[in-house]
Order: structure tokens, then sequence, then C-alpha cells
């Protein structure tokens, strides 16, 4: 067996390894790289920042914990983005398998980071199933999807919501979603009912959100880890004050950096094994075809 | 008989929402409504059939003591201990968000969420055991496919930017030009796919409900 042959079949445990090892040392030793903002992050930013104080968005949590490590630290941003200035948030949870815990995780976090009043500057009214058809009921009437907040409360008695009833009182829509959610908001409640929609997405789901960026359906987009750390960066460099509590994403950027290198290593490494072996076993065979 | 009642209604309810989209004169538009506030409550009657469908597989498995069966015990079990948690313990309600948190959220955060974490989290290894071994150029399409792979993978990185500076413009490059026209194809095939099975099912040729 040639050498070639011989990497072509290293054991996969010593890949393993070699990713697990990428992965470790940025997380123990932060290389602490730049992370740079694109114009499909920024149109978030700069929506939230030429709102003014008192203006209402709507967050919803559309994913559970297997999204959390790339769409936690988009929502922790957002929110401490707002309640920065004063905006108030109209939170929701629209995704059956943890979307009521990741909001509640994200506002457990951030609430106590800031002077803000649960039923005055924020609002959380709870997880509703039924996809499609709420998202369409809210642009009549949220109170009828939700006729109270997470603690029971009906929301004609919540001061915020006396100022909500459906889209058209809210400046923007932000779905942190994973899989088809995100879509939903960009062809119904931008495409019909023309809310200004971002939406935050898995790395592996954002290729399909171009489209809808780029038709005008979505204000902004998102992508991953990545999306999150262009967020932070753009907090950080505003508000200096919150950088440093802004620093998941960006930190999780120096493993990801690490461990796509190494990807991309492996896929180069096993391309050069399989032109060596292929050139060796074409050899071979012509050696045999002249014998 | 039933079965007709069954199309027709269908006929109907489908022929109304889509007719319903162009028309704003009253009670077209009360009616649409009504009809999506059912559709939220025919939603949750899906868990509903979820939940029965499930426990009659695994009831099933663990009956025959078919191959794996104990998983089917702690699957159950699984499903009976966080209903009832989640159906009893109501202590986040009437105490805001910031309050007490209950044995169910415990059970979420420190059980389900680091399981799939886990899960998930061995998607790195996979791939990059996968990328070594399967990523082969064989052909043109599958080199340029490698090459765009590579500078997406750079581009989408705070370490791509310092090795390679232009690796982020051309991977914008790629992700609104090339990438979005693929996107869009799949996506005006998907919806012209949709359009017309739903035509379909309105029109009774496909009967998927029955």
């Amino acid at each position: 067996m040639s050498d070639a042959m011989k990497i072509g079949g290293i054991d996969k445990r010593w890949v393993y390894l070699l990713v697990a090892i990428g992965a470790l040392i940025p997380i123990i030793k932060p290389l602490g790289l730049p992370v740079l903002s694109t114009p499909a992050v920024e149109a978030l930013f700069e929506k939230i920042e030429s709102l003014e104080p008192g203006d209402v968005i709507m967050l919803s949590f559309d994913y559970g914990p297997s999204s959390a490590p790339e769409l936690d630290p988009m929502a922790e941003s957002i929110l401490r983005h707002c309640f920065q200035r004063d905006i108030s948030v109209v939170v929701v949870a629209l995704f059956p398998l943890g979307g009521d815990n990741q909001a509640k995780i994200a506002l457990n976090k951030i609430v106590p980071e800031f002077p803000v009043v649960e039923g005055e500057d924020y609002v959380y009214l709870g997880y509703k199933d039924g996809g499609l058809a709420v998202l369409r009921r809210m642009a009549e009437d949220i109170s009828i999807v939700f006729p109270q907040d997470n603690r029971g409360i009906p929301l004609e008695d919540i001061p915020l919501m006396q100022r909500v009833q459906n889209y058209s009182d809210t400046e923007l829509s932000v779905s942190l979603a994973t899989g088809i959610m995100g879509e939903w908001w960009a062809i119904l409640v931008n495409a019909q009912f023309g809310q200004p929609v971002a939406v935050g997405a898995t790395a592996v789901s954002a290729p399909k959100y171009y489209a809808y960026l780029k038709a005008g359906q979505m204000l902004s987009l998102l992508g991953g880890l990545k999306g999150a750390a262009e967020y932070e960066t753009l907090i950080g460099e505003h508000y200096p004050e919150l950088k440093e509590r802004s620093q998941i994403a960006t930190r999780g950027m120096d493993v990801q950096s690490i461990v796509h290198l190494i990807i991309i290593g492996f896929i180069i490494l096993g391309n050069i094994v399989y032109l060596i072996s292929r050139s060796e076993r074409t050899r071979a065979g012509g050696r045999l075809a002249s014998k | 008989m039933r079965r007709q009642i069954a199309v027709l209604l269908c006929f109907l309810t489908g022929f109304f929402v889509v007719v319903a989209f162009f028309i704003e004169q009253d009670p077209i538009p009360d009616i649409n409504e009504k009809l999506d506030e059912l559709l939220v409550i025919v939603f949750a009657f899906a868990l509903v059939l979820g939940v029965v469908s499930f426990l009659q597989h695994h009831s099933k498995k663990i009956r025959r003591r078919d191959k794996g069966w104990t998983s089917s015990v702690i699957s159950i079990s699984s499903l009976v201990i966080m209903a009832l948690l989640g159906i009893f313990e109501s202590s986040i309600r009437g105490t805001g968000v910031i309050g007490d948190r209950t044995t169910f959220d415990w059970v979420f955060n420190w059980v389900f969420t680091p399981l799939q974490a886990t899960m998930f989290s061995l998607l790195a290894f996979m791939i990059a055991s996968a990328a070594f071994r399967a990523f082969r150029i064989k052909n043109i399409e599958a080199a340029v496919l490698m090459v765009a792979a590579i500078i997406v993978m750079l581009g989408r990185v705070s370490i791509g930017q310092v090795i390679f500076p232009q690796s982020l413009a051309i991977s914008e490059w790629i992700m609104n030009n090339p990438n979005l026209a693929a996107q869009r194809g799949i996506l005006i095939g998907a919806a012209l796919g949709a359009a017309s099975m739903a035509i379909r099912v309105i029109l009774g040729i496909e009967r998927p409900y029955m």
C-alpha cells in the first residue's frame, strides 16, 4: 500500500481528535479575531437605530435548543439593542420544540441588565401553536391569538399591549427561526401585510433566505453565528458599555474559524490523496496492460 | 355519500379561502377570520393525533418485545412525565418571565437541551470526516463546487478575512448571485408544485385527507 493510500485510510478518530483540539484551543485561549459586518446585518441594526424611544418591535422565538448556539446570541443582542434605546419589545414564541423556553432564557438573561418593566417596556405573550394561521390572525388582532400574556394577565390590562393591536402598531418584526418559519414571516407578514421583517437564521438555512432578502420581502438577514457576531460587533462599536456583555458569538467565531480551517485542510488533503491514488492506479493498470 | 361530503367540504373551504384573498366585501373577511381561528384549533388537534400515533407505535413495540423496545419504554415514560409536569406545574404563570422556574423547565434546560446540543455538535466531527473521505474532485463541476465551498467557508469566518481578505466579498457575491439564482429556481419550482397540488386537492383529484 502506498503512502497516499495509507493517509486515505486513516482512522476517522484521528480526524475527530484534530477537530476537538481545534475547537478547544480558542475556547481556552481566545484569538480575538476581527469580525466585519455585512450590509444584510447592518440593515437590521440601522433599522433599530432609526426607531424612536417608545416604538415597538415584535420578536418571535421560532427555534429550539438545537439552534440555540447560533440564535441565542442574536436574541440577546437584539434585546440589548432595543432596551438600550428604550424600544419596547413584544415577544412571542411559535416554535413547538422549545421556542417558549428559549424566549424565557433570553429574557431572564437580558431583562436584569436594564431598568425595564414587564408589561410596559416588554411583554412575553407565550407560545402558540398554529404557525401560519397564528401569523395571519395577528395581522388582524394579536389579542385573539394571545388573549393574555405569559403571566395570565389579559392583554387589555397590559399598558404596552394597549398600544399594540396588530402588526401595523409595530415598526418591525424579527423572527429568529429554524426550518421554514422565517419564510412564513417573509411570504405572509411582509408580502401580504407589508410589515418590515428581519430574519435571524441558522447558517445551514441562511442561503435560502437570500431570495427573500433580494426580493425585498425581508429587510435584513442574520445568518448563523457569523450574523450574530456581526450584530455584536455593531453594538460594541456604537455602545461601548455593552461591548463586554455582547461577546458570545464573537468568541464562538474563533472556534468556528479554526474548525473551518481544519475542514478545508481535510478537503484539500483528501483530494491530494485521491489524485495521487488515482494516478498510481492508472500507472499500475498501464503496467498490467503492457504485461 | 360520506366521501362526497368530505370532497365537497374541501372544495368549498379551499375555494372560499382563495376567493377571500381577493375580496374585501363583508362578510367575506369575517368568515375568513373565523376559518383562521378554526385552523389554529385544528392545529392543536394535530398535536393530539401525533401523541396518539406515538403511543400506538411504541406500545406495539413494547407488547411484541421488538428490537429496541426498552427505548420505547423510555420514550413513553418521557412523554408522560413531561406532559404531566407541563400540565400540573404552573409556577411561571402569575410570576412573570423573571420568576421561579418549574421542574419542567429544569428537565428541558438540563436534559433535553444538552442532548440536542450534543447531537448537533457531532455534526462538526462528521462533516470533517466526510469532507476528508467524500468531497472528491471527480469532474469539473465538483472542482467548481469545491472552490466555491472553500471560499464561502473562509468568507463566513473571521480568520478567512485575515488569510484571504477578499474572501468576504467573493463569498457575498457567491451567496447573492449563483446561490440566489439556484434558490429562486428551487423556490419558484416548489411554489408552482404547491399551487398545482393545492388545485388538485381543492378539485378533489388528490384526496390525502381521506
